[in-house]
């Protein structure tokens, strides 16, 4: 079961990898894009981080709703409304609850990347992040079937991000600035979709020492 | 990088108070939603008309606020759309009871963030419409991307709804006006250097001393394609027949035309562009009756440089010729 305590360790983690890693993103972006995407990610999610405390945290969804609104009202560029999108989407789809399972880490993962669809109107092969969330979705989705242990989850979660963001190096981007370069995109990753490779790289090497809530 | 920049964080908010500063009559600035705005606005008698976009396109957007002009502009970051919140907070600043209207540059953060505040502000009971702006000859493939760019196009929507926002138009007018003039409105830019965001300290990207980037957007973006340095006449035609052929603009039509300095080339060498333009066109019978050469959208310190052309019809001429004061230069 994963508690508040845990949420917020993921939310921490995906905050904090943001900031640590924006002039790696903004690199991957200026290679077709303009290269602010790591530039944003980091100023915003460092407002996250430095009004961490005053989040409400009567319960899990509306801990997310508060870090959702955070995110999409104060971060530019398309990051603010996607990641923003996502965080709300995933509140929704676990309001009412004190404690989650992994069905509903899933729900959440499929809720956020319904909301991204939307508000992008971007789908799987656009060469945008969902390229990497969508398949690690997929085998987190799995590896629960199979009754792996959550530490095995993440474990498996961060490398089939990292192989379907690699993957997204020979597509053609289609949303988003990079898709005015048409096929000049091909031969670099998606920088989004790296994104959530290193986030999930960040959860697995520190997943299995947090301190359980 | 040499650039007068104290810390790059900053870059934004001080150019912003420099603004306010020089401009202490007219402009207000509100440091929390990096909003530029008319001192007297909103005015109960017009429309509010609000652009965000990025920053680094000055004087576009928020040298443009003025009476004719924008009343207010919101910008992002250098180069990102601005956070929603900005979006939303300036429209409920600058509520009219005429309505707001919001102009937005057809780019994909910039869409998503005005299209999250607009949802927001009908909430709130304010009457707010939005128009795009996509005047980019240079991305023709749509089903690939959020469609054209909006670029330096915008300033003709500006000046256009700004001086029929000034005479009272209402709401559903202005949009009207907006979306015609956008319908008759192409542009097409060409990079002879990659520009540098004061965030990244380098170069968007490589390009050699002999090469140029045909169809870049507004943002140091890479273009569709790479070629070889060229005389001046001949970077005109490269930008100009795409831009004729696209209407198309044919003879007989009467047109406004503009050679805009993407932010790093002198003025003179926009003048040399404007000519051989000019003479282009006459060439085919096409009249140009309104001229504008200089730096209106700009993409900070990039070299080159854009041609916008729109077809005149008697109310864009007049609305075109109604006049506007900005604080941008003083004369």
């Amino acid at each position: 079961m994963t508690s508040m305590p845990d949420v917020e360790f993921v939310v921490r983690t995906i905050a904090q990898t943001a900031v640590d890693n924006e002039t790696y993103f903004g690199d991957l972006d200026s290679v077709v894009g303009d290269g602010d995407f790591g530039y944003s990610l980091a100023r915003g999610f460092e407002i996250v981080l430095s009004d961490w405390d005053s989040y409400d945290r009567t319960d899990i969804s509306t801990f997310l709703q508060k870090v959702a609104m955070a995110i999409t009202g104060r971060i530019g560029g398309t990051s603010g409304p996607i990641w923003g999108t996502s965080f709300l989407r995933a509140a929704g789809a676990v309001r009412g609850k004190d404690d989650l399972d992994g069905a509903d880490a899933v729900a959440m993962l499929r809720a956020a990347i319904e909301g991204i669809k939307a508000r992008g109107q971007a789908d799987v092969g656009d060469k945008t992040l969902l390229d990497a969330l969508v398949p690690t979705t997929d085998a987190i989705e799995a590896a629960l079937a199979d009754g792996k242990t959550s530490d095995e989850i993440v474990a498996i979660a961060a490398t089939t991000a990292r192989a379907s963001a690699d993957a997204t190096t020979p597509m053609i981007a289609k949303r988003g600035r990079a898709a005015y370069t048409g096929e000049r995109s091909i031969g670099s990753p998606d920088a989004g979709a790296v994104a959530v490779a290193v986030i999930f790289e960040a959860l697995a090497s520190t997943w299995p020492n947090r301190e359980e809530g | 990088m040499k650039k007068f920049v104290n810390d790059p964080k900053q870059y934004v908010p001080e150019m912003l108070k420099g603004l306010a500063l020089a401009n202490p009559d007219t402009l207000k600035y509100v440091p929390e939603y990096n909003l530029i705005m008319r001192a007297d606005a909103p005015n109960d008698d017009k429309v509010s008309i609000i652009q965000g976009s990025g920053s680094g396109h000055e004087p576009a957007h928020v040298m443009v606020v003025g009476k004719g002009m924008l009343d207010g502009a919101c910008p992002g970051d250098v180069f990102a759309a601005p956070p929603m919140d900005y979006v939303y907070e300036t429209t409920k600043l600058l509520n009219s009871p005429k309505g707001v209207l919001l102009l937005v540059n057809n780019y994909t953060g910039d869409r998503m963030a005005f299209d999250m505040a607009q949802e927001m502000s009908l909430a709130d009971g304010v009457n707010v419409r939005t128009l795009f702006i996509d005047d980019d000859v240079a991305v023709q493939d749509s089903t690939y991307t959020v469609g054209r760019r909006g670029v330096a196009g915008n300033f003709f929507v500006i000046k256009a709804i700004g001086a029929a926002a000034e005479e009272g138009a209402d709401l559903d007018e202005l949009v009207r006006i907006g979306e015609k003039v956008n319908s008759v409105t192409r542009t097409m830019g060409l990079a002879l250097t990659a520009c540098i965001p004061p965030a990244k300290g380098g170069p968007l990207f490589e390009l050699g001393d002999d090469e140029i980037e045909i169809g870049v957007g507004i943002h140091g973006e890479p273009g569709r394609r790479r070629a070889k340095i060229a005389p001046s006449d001949e970077l005109v035609d490269i930008l100009l027949e795409p831009v004729v052929a696209d209407l198309p603009f044919a003879s007989g039509d009467r047109v406004a035309l503009m050679v805009n300095g993407l932010g790093g080339t002198p003025i003179s060498e926009l003048y040399i562009a404007y000519g051989h333009a000019h003479e282009a066109l006459a060439a085919k019978g096409i009249e140009v009756v309104r001229s504008y050469v200089g730096e209106y959208c700009t993409s900070l310190d990039m070299a080159g440089a854009s041609v916008t052309l729109v077809k005149l019809d008697d109310e864009i001429e007049r609305l075109l010729d109604a006049p506007a004061e900005i604080g941008y230069r003083v004369f």
